[in-house]
């Protein structure tokens, strides 16, 4: 069985584990880059959301490349993300393509459950019980790394250094198999991300959240890899979501996950009083939370027609004049180009550097 | 009260400047609605529909709907106090719905039995009109009479003799708005094209072909679904038109759901018309044009 699953960020890391643990071959698509969006936005929908056109690619160039089934979560929410492996699926296979599909969340977890009977490498409970740890094991490990890149880009005395030894170290951590060989993947990457030189002399970085729809803020190919660029101009930038969140949410195994899915549904309640099935609370509340933190400012990425982050948009603007925080809008779809994206980057930058020099004089 | 007045070019150019870029046009319009309605009233009736079925798994409204009022206080300044009618059938009854909403009003307490009892049956009559074949507006002139303000009126449109039966999918506020649809249905009409309306289809029916298909989760956009997959089976049905609001979430996915499983085996001719607030009248004119034309073609071969 050669299985294949859309990209999004670094989740192909502990994904990959994942099914690997169950015995499957996984092919892997290259990142998705222009080319992936430009062949997904042929087959897709007008003007379906981004995400979908990217997912519809990044399939397209699996098959190519002799997947022969293409798994992907589904599920009846009021986003439309829970549909994409329904029509994406019907889409492939109206354009000639052959390939079995696994539907998590469609499909009953029976059916999924036993998908993996003909290549399971010991008995089917061992190996799942296995592969998930292996699963979980690994999303921390991208986690970790991540999160220590963040803090050290800004510093870098090199530009480019931080990315260098990220990069290789998840190389490292894809590469690394059993939870030995794991963890100490996990250990040298840590090691190389700390043998980054820092200059420390008189820097004082900015500090800015980014928030929004989680595939465009966790997709360096979507969103222009806006945590490098920023990082790189000397700003932390810290993303309210991460690929372990969103993998871990929906488990309810992690109580710290959804203690604070808790607190930031509370905290957003007076301006959205239901749950719209996107990440809106996590905005709206990641926003007031900016705030409160003394950040600088926040990033509001969405892909174009977006439904719950539209609405956020909406009142946004109210948040930015009630907590006094300043907010930048980026609309993301397939036509959005390099250049726009990092003129705004830097003008907002400079905004915010201008505001921090008024406020402490 | 006051109701908004109909869709006009004041109403569009309000909204667009006062909503979010990129969201539907319907939601746009609606901004106008409230901005033309706001210094007129006291109170502003905005609903926030979650759920409009009782039974039936997970259906709910699109987000947007659900999360109208947030969107309309979050984006406008100087609104009077918002009333928020939400409708949640899942959680409660509309009864109970409109009890809590009748509590909030200020003045005179007494009356809710009886004038919740003329409200249903008021709207009975109106779904019997709507399935009888009327538009919204007309049916609410028949059923509020001289009190109903219901646009203005549009040509009958069942001219008799002719042979091409058309059907017209879509929500109602996108078909019906004869601003932002350009008059559809009475450009048909005068085509010499008999319409037959979404609202026409009784619900067993639109559940019976539902059946037939995955679950969908949007209320709205299952009955788009149900009611083209019908009219696709229906022998007087000529050619079936879908009208979707461009932006709009749903139909982009529930649209590519008809074209992929509900078309899949009909011979039926099927339009997709999208529009939005660019939409040219001489689009709609020339496409209503050519669709009528081929269809009455091959109904003479």
């Amino acid at each position: 069985m050669k299985v294949a699953f859309p990209h999004m960020g670094n989740a192909y890391i502990s994904l990959s584990a994942l099914l690997e643990g169950m015995g499957a071959e996984v092919v892997m698509p290259p990142r998705p880059t222009r080319k992936t969006i430009d062949l997904g936005a042929l087959h897709a929908p007008e003007f379906v959301c981004l995400p979908f056109k990217v997912n519809l690619g990044d399939n397209i160039q699996a098959l190519d490349m002799g997947a022969d089934t293409l798994a992907m979560v589904s599920g009846m929410w009021a986003c439309r993300f829970g549909y994409y492996g329904r029509v994406q699926h019907q889409i492939l296979k109206d354009s000639g393509y052959e390939f079995s599909s696994i539907l998590l969340g469609r499909d009953s977890l029976a059916s999924v459950y036993n998908a993996f009977g003909g290549t399971a490498p010991g008995s089917l409970p061992v190996s799942w019980f296995n592969a998930i740890r292996a699963f979980r094991r690994k999303a921390l490990a991208v986690d970790e790394l991540e999160a220590k890149a963040r803090r050290t880009r800004p510093w870098e005395s090199s530009r480019g250094a931080t990315t260098r030894a990220l990069g290789s170290a998840l190389v490292g951590l894809h590469a690394a198999t059993g939870s030995a060989r794991t963890r100490d993947a996990l250990a040298d990457g840590l090691c190389m991300l700390d043998a980054v030189e820092l200059d420390r002399s008189g820097r004082r970085p900015l500090t800015v959240t980014i928030l929004g729809e989680l595939y465009v803020v966790l997709e360096p190919a979507l969103n222009f890899d806006i945590e490098r660029v920023l990082g790189e101009m000397g700003v932390t930038a810290l993303p309210v979501l991460s690929v372990y969140r969103w993998l871990f949410r929906s488990l309810k195994v992690d109580p710290r996950i959804t203690l604070d899915e808790k607190r930031a549904t509370r905290l957003a309640r007076p301006y959205i009083a239901l749950d719209l099935g996107g990440e809106e609370h996590m905005t709206i509340a990641g926003t007031i939370r900016a705030a409160r933190n003394g950040h600088d400012g926040v990033i509001h990425l969405y892909p174009f027609t977006c439904m719950p982050e539209n609405i956020c948009r909406a009142i946004l603007p109210r948040l930015e004049t009630e907590y006094d925080i300043p907010v930048l809008n980026l609309c993301l779809d397939e036509h959005a180009s390099p250049a726009g994206v990092a003129t705004r980057l830097e003008a907002f930058v400079d905004l915010l550097r201008q505001r921090r020099r008024r406020v402490e004089s | 009260m006051a109701v908004s007045g109909p869709t006009d070019e004041r109403l569009l150019k309000l909204g667009v400047r006062h909503c979010v870029d990129d969201i539907c046009v319907p939601v746009k319009l609606f901004f106008g609605h409230v901005l033309d309605l706001k210094d007129r009233v006291d109170y502003l009736f905005v609903p926030r529909l979650v759920s409009v079925e009782k039974s039936g798994g997970d259906s709910y409204t699109c987000p947007k709907l659900m999360g109208l009022p947030d969107m309309i206080k979050g984006a406008l300044d100087g609104l009077p106090p918002v009333i928020e009618f939400r409708l949640d059938l899942k959680n409660h009854s509309l009864k109970h719905t409109a009890r809590t909403v009748a509590r909030s009003l200020p003045g005179r307490g007494g009356g809710f039995k009886a004038s919740f009892r003329s409200a249903v049956s008021t709207q009975a009559l109106y779904q019997r009109e709507l399935l009888g074949g009327a538009d919204p507006a007309g049916a609410m002139r028949k059923v509020l009479g001289e009190n109903g303000d219901g646009g203005r009126a549009r040509p009958a449109g069942r001219a008799a003799g002719s042979s091409v039966n058309i059907a017209l999918v879509g929500h109602d506020y996108l078909v019906h708005d004869p601003f932002i649809s350009h008059d559809l249905p009475g450009r048909l009409a005068s085509l010499g094209a008999n319409v037959t309306f979404t609202t026409q289809v009784p619900q067993e029916a639109i559940e019976r072909e539902l059946a037939l298909y995955p679950d969908i989760s949007w209320s709205f956009e299952k009955v788009l679904l149900g009611a083209t997959s019908h009219f696709l089976r229906r022998d007087d049905i000529h050619g079936v038109i879908i009208v979707m609001g461009f932006a709009c979430g749903p139909d982009s996915i529930v649209g590519e759901i008809i074209s992929r499983e509900v078309r899949r085996d009909s011979a039926t001719p099927v339009m997709v018309l999208v529009l939005d607030e660019h939409t040219g009248e001489a689009g709609v004119a020339t496409r209503a044009e050519a669709f009528v034309d081929m269809v009455r073609r091959s109904r003479g071969r």
